[in-house]
C-alpha cells in the first residue's frame, strides 16, 4: 500500500487534531502530497452571498478573499509544528456543504485517501438543524468517497509504518471486497498481523422476533467460516500472518471489544452498500459511526476498489 | 456623484463586472454610492409610456381604497396591522405617486426612490394573494414586479438581487456555476450511484429524450444528490430523459430583480436547449419560481405569441402524480409517512398555476390514512412562506424577512405536524431559515427523498452482488 495524494479534510480546531497528527506524518513518510481542506462556511439564506462560518456561527460573505486568505494563513499557522517533512503542501478553503466539497475536491484531485477527524456530531452543523437530514459529515464522506477514508478521534501513538495489528471487520458485502484489499495490502506492506473478524449480528434476528436458536447460530457460524475461507483466506497467496474470528453479538460492541483483545493499531471495514434507501436503519453504516466514537485506534472505511486496487 | 462605481444602471455583463460587486462587502459602498444616485426622468418618462399596460394603468386608478385587500397581505398581519402594510397603500405611495409625479413633471427625489425600493423588495413577495380578494382583482404581487423593473433600469435595486442578474448574465445561472462545472457534477453524480444502482445514467444532450430536465442552479453549487435523487426517481420511473450541457438551470434570479434583459437572456437559453434536444416533454425540478420563470412568464419575456414554451413544460409535482397515477413508482404502504404531517403550497405553482389537487393527490399515495394535515388557509389560499420574491437572500432586508416568517411558523405550530413537505427551494429555505430563527422543532423536505426512500425498487434494478 502506498500513498501519492491525501486529503486531510479538517475543522481546522482541537477535534481534529490527533488526525492532523496522522495525516502529516503519512504524508511525511510516504513522500505523499497533502491537501489540507477546510470548509470555513456553510450556505446560509437562500442565493444571498452569505454563508455560517463554522466556527463562530457569524455570517460571512462567501466571496471575500480577504477573509479566505485569513483563514487559509490561520491554518498555515496551525498546523506550523507539524508540516516539517511534508514537501508537497496545499491549503484550500472553502465555503459549501462539507461533505459534498470535500467528496468533491477527493474525487478531482484523485486522492488515495482521506483522513479526518470524527467530527463529532453536536458540533456539525450539518447534521441535524441545516438540512432537515441526519447524518454527519463523517457518515456521509465514509459512505460516498471512492477511495479509503481514515477517521481518527484518540491520539494515535504508533506510527502508521509501524503497525503490528491490523482488524478487518467484514459483513461479506461488496463492499468488504475493497476494505479487504486495503487491509491486507496494509498489513503485507508494514509486515502486520491481519485479523479477519465477523459478528453475526444477534440483535438483527432478534429484532426479526425470534430468538435463534442453538443450531441456527451454529449453522450461521459455519457459513461466515466458509465466507471467510472463499472470499479472503483464498486471495492471500502466501501471506500467513492473520488469523480469523467469527463471534455473535451488536456488530459494533464486537468488533470494539476484539480489536481491545487484540491491541489493533487499526480497523478496517466497509459502509453497508444499501444506504441510501435509508440511512438512519442500515445496520453496518451506523456501525461505522459507532465503532468510530468508541474505538481508541485508527478507523478506515473502505468502500471502493478505485484507489485500492493498483496500490 | 450621480453614478456609482459599483452602484450604477449599468447592467452587470461581464466576470470582471460582477467580481467588483462581490468584492464591495455586503455592499457597503454599493448602498453608500446609491445615496447620490441620480434619477433619470426621461428614461422613466418613456419606460412608463412604453410599458405601462392599460391594466395596470386602470388598476392604479380604479382602486377604491377600500381596504379590503388589507387582510389578505401576509406581511400586513405580522406587522401588526400596520397601515403602512395594506397593499393599496403600498403601491399607490410608489408605483401610484411615481406615475402621478412623471405626469405632473414634480421631482422624483433619491429619498423617493429609496422608499421605493424598500417597498418593492421588503414589503412585497410578489405572492399575488390580495389580488384574489380584491374586488376588481387589482394583484399588487403583479405591481410591483413592475415597478421593480422600472427600479432595477434606474440602479435602485439590493445589493444581492443585482448580482443575482449578474449571474444570468454572464454565467446564464443563478450562482457561478459554468456549463463544464454542471456537466462534471451530473458525471461525479452518476459515478456515486454505481454501486447502489448499477445502471443508472445520467444522460446529458440526448436527443428525441421524452423528458429534458433542468433544475436550480444551488443543486450543482451545493446539493448535487438533488441531481442524484432526481436521476434515481427517473430510473425507478424507466423514464428516457436528458439533461442538456447548457440551458439547464431553470430559475430567475433576474425575475426578482426586475431586470427584463438578463430574464429574457436566461429563458432563451432553457428554450434553445429544447430546440437543440428537441424532447418530447420539459420538466422542470421542485421549485416554484423556475417555474413560474420558465414556465409561465418566460414565453412572454422571449415574445412568443401563444404564450407557452416551445415545448409542454410541466412542474416536478406533476410528473410525480402522473408517475404514482401511472404506476411507474410505486409506494410501500409500510413506508409511508406515519406521522402527521403538512405540506407548504407554494405561490408559484399552486396559487398561480393551479396545482393545488396534484399535490394533494400525490400526498394521497405518500402519506399513510389519517396524518395529513391541512395548513390555515391553504392550497390557493396559502400565505407565502415568508421568503419569496427575493426575501430570502438580501441581507439589508433581513430583520423584516426574518418577521415575515412569524406567519409561516405560527401556521405550522397550529398543526402541530413536526414534519413539512415542502417542494420549494425558496420555501424550502424559508422553512429552514424560521426553524433556525424561532427553533420550532421541525423537520422540512423536498419530495424527491422521501419518495425514494419509500418506493418499491424494480427486482431487476437492484445490485447483483450478496
Ligand atoms: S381591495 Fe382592491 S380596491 Fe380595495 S383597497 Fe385593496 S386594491 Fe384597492
Ligand atoms: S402580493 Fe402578497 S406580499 Fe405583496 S402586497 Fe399582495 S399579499 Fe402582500
Amino acid at each position: 500500500m502506498f500513498y501519492n495524494k491525501i486529503l486531510f479534510a479538517t475543522t481546522a480546531s482541537p477535534t481534529c487534531d490527533n488526525a492532523a497528527k496522522v495525516a502529516f506524518d503519512m504524508a511525511a513518510k510516504y513522500e505523499a502530497e497533502l491537501i489540507v481542506f477546510h470548509v470555513l462556511g456553510i450556505p446560509s439564506r437562500g442565493f444571498s452571498t452569505q454563508v455560517q462560518d463554522v466556527k463562530t456561527g457569524e455570517l460571512e460573505e462567501m466571496y471575500d478573499e480577504n477573509y479566505t486568505a485569513l483563514v487559509k494563513e490561520e491554518i498555515k499557522g496551525y498546523y506550523n509544528g507539524l508540516s516539517d517533512g511534508v514537501d508537497k503542501l496545499k491549503i484550500e478553503v472553502t465555503a459549501g456543504i462539507p461533505y459534498t466539497e470535500i467528496l468533491r475536491l477527493a474525487r478531482k484531485e484523485g486522492v488515495d485517501l482521506i483522513i479526518m477527524g470524527s467530527h463529532s456530531t453536536d458540533e456539525d452543523v450539518t447534521s441535524t438543524r441545516y438540512r432537515g437530514t441526519a447524518g454527519s459529515t463523517m457518515r456521509k464522506v465514509a459512505k460516498r468517497a471512492r477511495c479509503p477514508v481514515a477517521i481518527i478521534s484518540r491520539p494515535c501513538t504508533t506510527c502508521w509504518k509501524l503497525f503490528s495489528n491490523i482488524v478487518f471487520a467484514t459483513d461479506f458485502s461488496k463492499a468488504a471486497d475493497s476494505a479487504f484489499q486495503y487491509a491486507y495490502k496494509s498489513a503485507q506492506a508494514v509486515g502486520a498481523r491481519l485479523y479477519l473478524f465477523h459478528s453475526y449480528d444477534l440483535s438483527a434476528s432478534y429484532a426479526g422476533g425470534h430468538a435463534p436458536t442453538q443450531g441456527e447460530i451454529e449453522a450461521k457460524v459455519k457459513e461466515a467460516q466458509d465466507k471467510m475461507q472463499s472470499k479472503y483466506i483464498r486471495k492471500m497467496s502466501d501471506y500467513d500472518n492473520y488469523e480469523v474470528a467469527i463471534w455473535e453479538g451488536t456488530p459494533y460492541v464486537e468488533i470494539l471489544k476484539y480489536a481491545r483483545d487484540k491491541q489493533a493499531d487499526l480497523i478496517v471495514l466497509a459502509h453497508h452498500t444499501r444506504e441510501y434507501a435509508d440511512p438512519e436503519e442500515a445496520v453496518m453504516g451506523s456501525t461505522v459511526e459507532q465503532v468510530v466514537l468508541r474505538s481508541p485506534c485508527p478507523v478506515t472505511s473502505v468502500n471502493h476498489p478505485d484507489m485500492v486496487e493498483n496500490k | 456623484m450621480p453614478e456609482g462605481t459599483v452602484c450604477n444602471k449599468k447592467t452587470i455583463d461581464t466576470k470582471e463586472q460582477l467580481d467588483a460587486l462581490l468584492a464591495d462587502k455586503s455592499g457597503k459602498v454599493y448602498y453608500e454610492e446609491m445615496k447620490s444616485l441620480d434619477v433619470n426622468v426621461d428614461m422613466l418618462k418613456t419606460a412608463l409610456k412604453n410599458t405601462l399596460r392599460s391594466r395596470l394603468k386602470t388598476w392604479l386608478e380604479m382602486c377604491a381604497h377600500c381596504g379590503l385587500c388589507a387582510d389578505s397581505c401576509f406581511l400586513y398581519l405580522v406587522n401588526k396591522r400596520d397601515p403602512k402594510q395594506v397593499p393599496s397603500y403600498k403601491i399607490q405611495s410608489t408605483l401610484g405617486a411615481l406615475v402621478k409625479k412623471v405626469q405632473k413633471g414634480e421631482e422624483i427625489t433619491n429619498e423617493f426612490m429609496h422608499y421605493c425600493m424598500d417597498t418593492a423588495w421588503s414589503k412585497c413577495t410578489c405572492c399575488n394573494r390580495c389580488g384574489s380578494y380584491c374586488p376588481y382583482g387589482i394583484d399588487m404581487g403583479i405591481m410591483f414586479g413592475y415597478l421593480r423593473g422600472l427600479l432595477f433600469a434606474q440602479g435602485f435595486v439590493p445589493w444581492e438581487l443585482k448580482i443575482g442578474s449578474g449571474m444570468h448574465r454572464v454565467f446564464r445561472a443563478q450562482m457561478d456555476v459554468t456549463n463544464e462545472d454542471w456537466v462534471e457534477t451530473c458525471e461525479w453524480m452518476e459515478e456515486e450511484q454505481q454501486d447502489e444502482w448499477p445502471d443508472l445514467k445520467i444522460p446529458v444532450d440526448k436527443e428525441g429524450a421524452d423528458i429534458m430536465y433542468t433544475v436550480n442552479a444551488r443543486e450543482p453549487k451545493h446539493y448535487p444528490e438533488d441531481i442524484a435523487e432526481a436521476a434515481i426517481l427517473f430510473h425507478i420511473a424507466g423514464e428516457n430523459w436528458t439533461m442538456p450541457s447548457t440551458g439547464w438551470e431553470q430559475t430567475s434570479l433576474s425575475m426578482f430583480a426586475g431586470d427584463w434583459g438578463a430574464c429574457k437572456m436566461q429563458v432563451e437559453t432553457v428554450y434553445e436547449a429544447i430546440d437543440r434536444l428537441k424532447p418530447k416533454r420539459a420538466m422542470g425540478t421542485e421549485c416554484g419560481h423556475a417555474h413560474r420563470a420558465t414556465v409561465v412568464e418566460g414565453p412572454y419575456w422571449v415574445g412568443r405569441k401563444n404564450g407557452q414554451p416551445p415545448v409542454e413544460y410541466i412542474h416536478y409535482v406533476q410528473w410525480v402524480a402522473e408517475a404514482l397515477r401511472e404506476g411507474k413508482i410505486k409506494i410501500d404502504p409500510d413506508k409511508r409517512i406515519q406521522e402527521p404531517v403538512t405540506y407548504q403550497d407554494s405561490c408559484n405553482y399552486i396559487r398561480n398555476h393551479g396545482m393545488a389537487d396534484i399535490v394533494r393527490e400525490i400526498m394521497g399515495y405518500m402519506v399513510a390514512p389519517g396524518y395529513f394535515v391541512e395548513m390555515t388557509p391553504n392550497r390557493e389560499h396559502n400565505y407565502c412562506c415568508g421568503g419569496g420574491g427575493g426575501f430570502n437572500g438580501m441581507g439589508k432586508y433581513r430583520p423584516q424577512r426574518n418577521v415575515a416568517l412569524k406567519c409561516k411558523r405560527d401556521q405550522i405550530l397550529a398543526t402541530g405536524c413536526k414534519l413539512v413537505v415542502s417542494p420549494c427551494h425558496n420555501c424550502w429555505d424559508a422553512i429552514r431559515d424560521l426553524e433556525e430563527e424561532y427553533e420550532i422543532g421541525i423537520r422540512w423536505s423536498f419530495l424527491k427523498p422521501l419518495l425514494i426512500k419509500m418506493a418499491i425498487i424494480p427486482e431487476h434494478l437492484k445490485p447483483k452482488d450478496e
